[in-house]
């Protein structure tokens, strides 16, 4: 089955190719031309031998056009949030300080209530919004949030998305830098490192659907295929770490390379048991599965936690953000394996760095969380009497925006979890892929197996399976949290120690 | 300052955004009292240029209890972080009789369990009369690792916060009188320039150990220069000692030794 979707680029461009292929083969002559020796041709027949093959591939041309620009317009959102939101993570700022710094700048100036400029009164539920959040949680005095506020600094000229155009700038600055080699270096698989890189990034959005009718490309095995690109790049961080002959630039590689060992496995086998638990290969089939009427419609997010924490875990690996980020360890190696990048080719690659985290969370995403449903889309447009006006606003929502805001808020996990952990070493990510994540990753394939043989009897999920799974992870969770065990923490927390810490204190040493 | 430091050092950026913020703060309050944010040009010998300020005691009073609870959200961010034990404890062991033959002193050396500060062996100025312990961390057989480092630096935080608390609390007349410059009680404790023929000695805790100072006057002659200072900083001492303790550890350890440390290069060329 497929799912349903006001915004179908996909068939709207088919029809638009196929129109104008047919009014350029109506505009063709018919008649015989004779081409001495050769024959003769006929441009109209001739030309309706190749149509096919000219609208498979203006469609294809068109489409991948339509989602690279969907991608790097919404990817501009990812530094923007990375930015914005650890800048408040790390000030401790309060929940509304952080909407009101959008538009507080330098020394207290603001834009004012800018709601109110909005034209036709469409900013008086903004402002509305703001002032009553601002007063629950104890902003509401304009002074005190300015001078918290600028704590930090400027916030830019403009007031509706400050630093937004940050990205831009950077590009800029990157592209009109000079292009360095070292001289030392290995040339070729230099130059050839960033285009591995970059290209392979590039490559994995093809097979990313933004919605269920924005995607360049379906084949039927789309997950594999993907996965296969996503595990490339290391490769040519490799290569750019070795061939920059430097011996950060080395060290960094072959972190990157050791660590392609720990978190490579454990993904894919999380990612086998997505598969085998929504019975499909193909991305968007597994997205149907969570959303359909007739079958599945419960997200996978609710039948697999463990899934879900061992992906977002060996994702954080695989786009090597902090704690997992020893391949660019700023502290040790300087920037690790792109030492000796400048100009426009580290750009590229810190962007393609950023696509990756991007390509991650549309994954999980699409993987767990239901890709272009809305949360609880079913369930809020089978309610009695408002059931009618939610599957209105439901209708009107294409799932482009569902998955976008999906992937921004798991963006701001990411970020979230960056700004509170410190970096991991290199045997301690091995011992934690191999030792917890492998067989963590295994427990759950064996889980999902079960539940899709057992307990899924086609159709509609009965309910009590997710709310059985969640609730028992929930438990164990908590349980894990909140170990009420003291002695055996304090000892576990000083596992190399020969001997448990007393922490000093006045009083405890007297001589 | 050390603590925002050496969460680069292990990889987590916020803390250091976070230790910058109560820097700000307590620079905000020296600034006050000297009248720059770096070199202060406040102490004399036997004394300071001149008393604090208007209302001084009760603003120090006022962030030092804020920065007590902050300690606290340190602690938070570090101890309860799986990831920050592994990275520190076991890596980087230093055994208290090398420290001791190699002279390092301050919280590296009561980190390994040597009870030594000289503010409370060899009590100078006040110490003697607040109540106060130096904080020591037990360590194990091996010598203290990097974590033992951080935590004695984490008690050393909060027992300079209760102690300037405490002296505050004590100053004698209370905490709110105040002399003017030309004032003889605060003249006569310092003389402006050291006379001739005359030389001082003294050492004392400083935050990275112990640092010790000779002074020998210059007289007329020389204008208003001393003929001699000469300055033992610890650090000049503990560098060349934590690069011994980095041998037989990994690449991404240098870090996290050397910064546990509490390295400072401006104060080795002294």
């Amino acid at each position: 089955m497929a799912s349903s979707d006001w915004l179908d680029v996909n068939g709207w461009l088919q029809s638009i190719v196929g129109w104008s292929m047919d009014q350029t083969h109506d505009l063709l002559p018919n008649e015989e031309y004779g081409l001495g020796p050769i024959g003769s041709v006929n441009p109209q027949s001739g030309f309706s031998s190749i149509q096919p093959a000219l609208e498979a591939f203006f469609h294809a041309s068109i489409m991948c056009t339509v989602v690279f620009t969907t991608l790097m317009l919404t990817m501009l959102a990812i530094p923007y949030i990375e930015r914005k939101f650890i800048g408040r993570l790390m000030d401790r700022l309060g929940a509304t300080t952080t909407l009101r710094s959008l538009w507080v700048g330098e020394s207290g100036a603001t834009a004012g209530e800018w709601w109110d400029q909005l034209p036709f009164g469409i900013g008086t539920p903004i402002g509305w919004t703001i002032n009553t959040l601002n007063s629950i949680w104890g902003n509401d005095h304009e002074l005190e949030t300015v001078s918290r506020v600028n704590n930090r600094s400027y916030h830019g000229y403009w007031f509706l998305l400050p630093g937004f155009f940050q990205a831009f700038a950077d590009f800029f600055k990157f592209a009109t830098k000079e292009h360095m080699v070292p001289k030392d270096a290995d040339k070729v698989v230099f130059e050839v490192a960033p285009v591995i890189i970059i290209s392979t990034t590039v490559m994995v959005f093809a097979f990313v659907p933004f919605g269920p009718h924005i995607y360049a490309a379906n084949p039927d095995l789309s997950l594999l295929f993907m996965m296969a690109i996503f595990g490339v790049a290391p490769l040519g961080v490799f290569f750019a770490g070795w061939a920059s002959n430097n011996k950060y630039t080395l060290i960094g590689g072959m972190r990157s390379a050791a660590q392609l060992t720990a978190y490579e496995i454990p993904l894919l086998i999380t990612v086998l048991g997505v598969a085998v638990l929504s019975g499909s290969l193909n991305i968007i089939e597994i997205v149907d599965f969570q959303m359909g009427e007739e079958e599945g419609n419960v997200w996978n997010f609710f039948l697999m936690p463990l899934g879900a924490a061992l992906f977002l875990i060996t994702m954080i690996a695989e786009v090597e953000r902090i704690p997992f980020d020893m391949p660019e360890a700023e502290a040790e190696l300087v920037e690790g394996w792109w030492t000796e990048y400048g100009g426009i080719r580290w750009g590229l690659m810190f962007s393609a760095e950023y696509m990756r985290s991007y390509a991650a969370c549309i994954l999980f995403a699409l993987f767990f969380l239901g890709g272009w449903e809305a949360p609880f889309q079913h369930t809020l447009s089978d309610l009695p009497f408002l059931g009618g006006v939610f599957s209105t606003i439901f209708a009107l929502i294409p799932g482009l925006v569902w998955v976008l805001v999906k992937a921004w808020i798991l963006f701001g996990v990411f970020v979230w979890i960056r700004a509170s952990l410190h970096r991991v070493r290199t045997d301690q990510i091995l011992e934690f892929g191999w030792r917890y994540l492998l067989p963590l990753s295994l427990l759950n394939l064996v889980i999902a197996s079960y539940m899709r043989l057992e307990l899924y009897e086609g159709g509609n999920w009965n309910l009590w399976v997710p709310a059985v799974v969640t609730t028992v992870s929930l438990i164990v969770f908590l349980v894990y949290i909140f170990d009420e065990d003291e002695e055996a923490a304090r000892l576990k927390s000083r596992p190399y120690s020969t001997q448990a810490v007393v922490k000093a204190s006045p009083g405890s040493h007297r001589d | 300052m050390w603590l925002g430091a050496y969460g680069p050092d292990t990889g987590n950026l916020s803390v250091l955004v976070w230790c910058l913020r109560e820097r700000e703060m307590m620079m905000d309050l020296l600034q006050e009292m000297g009248g720059s944010r770096m070199h202060y040009n406040f102490p004399r010998i036997g004394g300071v240029k001149r008393d604090l300020p208007h209302g001084f005691a009760q603003r120090a009073r006022s962030k030092l209890e804020l920065f007590l609870q902050r300690i606290q959200e340190y602690e938070a961010l570090y101890d309860e972080s799986t990831v920050f034990l592994v990275r520190t404890q076991g890596v980087g062991y230093a055994k208290a009789e090398e420290m001791v033959n190699h002279g390092v002193s301050g919280p590296n050396l009561r980190a390994a369990g040597v009870n030594y500060d000289v503010r409370w062996a060899h009590p100078y100025s006040v110490y003697s009369e607040l109540d106060w312990e130096p904080p020591v961390e037990r360590s194990s057989i091996k010598g203290a690792d990097c974590y033992d480092r951080y935590r004695v630096r984490v008690e050393e935080m909060r027992i300079s916060a209760l102690l300037t608390l405490q002296a505050l609390d004590k100053m004698p007349g209370g905490s709110d009188t105040y002399h003017e410059p030309g004032d003889p009680k605060i003249l006569a404790k310092a003389p402006s320039r050291a006379p001739e023929g005359t030389s001082g000695y003294h050492h004392f805790e400083d935050s990275r150990g112990e640092s010790m100072f000779y002074i020998a006057g210059g007289g007329e002659a020389r204008g208003k220069n001393p003929y001699r200072v000469s300055i033992r900083s610890p650090m000049f001492i503990t560098i060349p000692y934590a690069s011994k303790c980095m041998i037989g550890y990994k690449v991404a350890d240098i870090p996290a030794i050397m910064g546990s440390f509490d390295p400072c290069i401006g104060e080795t060329d002294r």
